[in-house]
């Protein structure tokens, strides 16, 4: 439903969507107030190098803000301020010093939290919470903390845990470890060569792979001044660590809409929308990783990925500003471990197939091709940048309507898998 | 194609219209290589993520990248293709140096 442009717009969360819907808005001519809100003291910053080129200090904070100083968006940002309820009628949201900050529409960008290991269960020991990545602060942290001569665990099997241990090796780790569920990681989303390349490139720097198996807990205590870790792994094997890093997925940042009238998964409890990402709520809007819309709730896209989050916030800036509908292109996602730059795109989470088109898992040079039902559906390259492109580029969908291809509709429901 | 006797390297593109242009091959926003972008209508998209760039002045039109690149001056000579290196000062993402 387009809204004025002289309407107020509210936008939760100073994240990547939250920055990109303000900036689609004012790209398609809307002149009124846009008022961000975010929790964090810190103006908006884009994360993917939280867990890559921030941890080796290649980069820093300035370097990842998503406005630029040069060029400024004419918005209202409010920082340091939680949101911690949404009102219908009138509509708004109420912030945690108490204020109501009332608009015409509403757009939910409040991404998601990362998961952390419970305490294990035992009688001995205390816990103290590991490393996660997902702020700027949780990086802060990691960063900061002193990894030499420190054997490391790192929980998870995702890009996140992958990208996150490569960056250890150079710090002066005496030893990096990967518990992940799978033997070769990612080989069940991506295929037994992709796993393998993974697998082969972090083995040659160092890096170890504890026996497949779901981390069940952590346990912790002090001798004197130092912390001793132990993972304890389904199983009851124990990984001893002094510093564990722990990625195992993200939940979206809902709780405070539990009261709202705001549907919500059952499942992960992320804000149902339908594909112009507008909710059952008139006037509520939710993009990136809080969201769930319709092409996700029926497995034809995957969720928690950057693109994805881009292309939802330039759907919803259209959506609103009744300016020519944008369509999400196909998924597409990237990740930097060591030398490596694997990049995928399509429907590969919904592939039944894969075939090995060039190259070879221990050359780190794969290019695979996905499969579903016989039709190709999704590519995937690593240090294959100009194949990956030209692939992404020949199934672009231009911004005519009349040209608008529907998507075939298979797959199961993924969920975020960073 | 890219070339990397020169630092930074420089990326040369012919296009479909036949012309010839150079740039600094490496994109502002991280360290991907444009030579292995995808071009039309005159301007470059960079491998990695959307943002392109203008094969004839350089300036980038959305993010994730926030600095243009130098381009450089091209003359035809016969087969040879000849290269003036632009005397400003190259915009390289974070993290990579000269
Ligand atoms: C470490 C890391 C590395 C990644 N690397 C890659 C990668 O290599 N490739 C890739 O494709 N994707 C990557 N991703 C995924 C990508 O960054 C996310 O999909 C993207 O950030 C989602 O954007 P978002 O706006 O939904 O959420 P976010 O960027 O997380 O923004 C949400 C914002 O909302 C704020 N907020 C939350 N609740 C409230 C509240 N109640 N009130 C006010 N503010 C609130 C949060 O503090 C946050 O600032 C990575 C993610 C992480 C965490
Ligand atoms: S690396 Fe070029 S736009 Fe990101």
């Amino acid at each position: 439903m387009p809204i004025t442009p002289d309407c107020r717009i509210l936008i939760v969360g100073a994240g990547l969507a939250g920055y990109h819907t303000a900036r689609g808005l004012r790209a398609h001519g809307h002149t009124g107030s846009i008022t961000v809100i975010g929790e964090e003291s810190r103006p908006a910053y884009d994360r993917p190098a939280l867990s890559k080129a921030y941890l080796t200090g290649a980069v820093s904070e300035e370097d990842l803000h998503l406005d630029d100083p040069e060029n400024p968006l004419d918005v209202t940002w409010v920082s340091g301020r939680g949101v911690v309820g949404l009102s219908q009628s009138p509509l708004g949201v109420e912030t945690n010093d108490g204020g109501f900050h009332e608009a015409d529409a509403v757009v939910i960008t409040t991404g998601a939290s990362a998961c952390t290991l419970p305490p294990a269960e035992s009688d001995s020991g205390s816990y103290v919470r590991p490393y996660v990545l997902r702020s700027m602060e949780d990086a802060l942290a990691l960063r900061d903390a002193n990894l030499y001569g420190a054997d490391v665990v790192v929980v998870g099997g995702g890009f996140l845990a992958l990208e996150a241990a490569a960056t250890c090796i150079g710090r002066g780790a005496e030893s990096v470890t990967v518990a992940a569920g799978e033997e070769l990681p990612g080989a069940k989303r991506l295929g037994r060569p992709v796993g393998q390349a993974i697998r082969i490139a972090h083995e040659a720097r160092g890096i170890q792979f504890a026996p497949p198996g779901r981390a069940m807990g952590l346990r912790s205590s002090y001798s004197g001044e130092t912390v001793r870790h132990e993972v304890v792994l389904e199983g009851g094997q124990q990984l001893e660590a002094h510093v564990v890093i722990c990625a195992i997925g993200a939940k979206p940042r809902t709780e405070w809409l539990r009261d709202s009238g705001v549907p919500l998964t059952a499942d992960t409890s992320a804000i149902l929308c339908d594909d112009t990402g507008a909710t059952s709520v008139p006037g509520v809007y939710a993009a990136g990783d809080c969201a769930q819309w319709a092409s996700h709730s029926s497995g034809l896209r995957p969720v928690g990925h950057w693109q994805e989050a881009v292309e939802e916030a330039g759907v919803i800036a259209a959506t609103l500003t009744g300016a020519n509908p944008v369509s999400l292109q196909e998924p597409y996602f990237w990740s930097d471990q060591f030398d490596l730059r694997i990049q995928g795109a399509g429907r590969i989470h919904s592939a039944d197939q894969h075939e090995v088109l060039e190259g070879t898992p221990e050359e780190g040079n794969l290019l695979v091709r996905y499969l579903r039902d016989g039709q190709e559906t999704g590519i995937l390259g690593i240090n294959r940048l100009r194949d990956v492109k030209c692939w992404r580029k020949r199934r672009q969908i231009r911004s005519t309507p009349a040209q608008q291809t529907s998507a075939p509709s298979t797959g199961q429901i993924p969920t975020l898998s960073r | 194609m890219r070339i990397d006797s020169v630092n930074p390297p420089i990326a040369v593109f012919l296009t479909d219209e036949g012309d010839v242009h150079a740039i600094d091959d490496t994109c502002t926003h991280q360290d991907a290589s444009l030579a292995a972008g995808w071009v039309e209508d005159c301007r470059v998209e960079c491998p990695l993520h959307e943002s392109t760039f203008s094969l004839l002045t350089g300036e980038v039109d959305q993010p994730p990248a926030k600095r243009g690149v130098r381009v450089h001056e091209v003359e035809l000579e016969g087969d040879d293709v000849l290269v003036e290196l632009s005397d400003k000062a190259p915009q390289l993402p974070p993290g990579v140096t000269l």
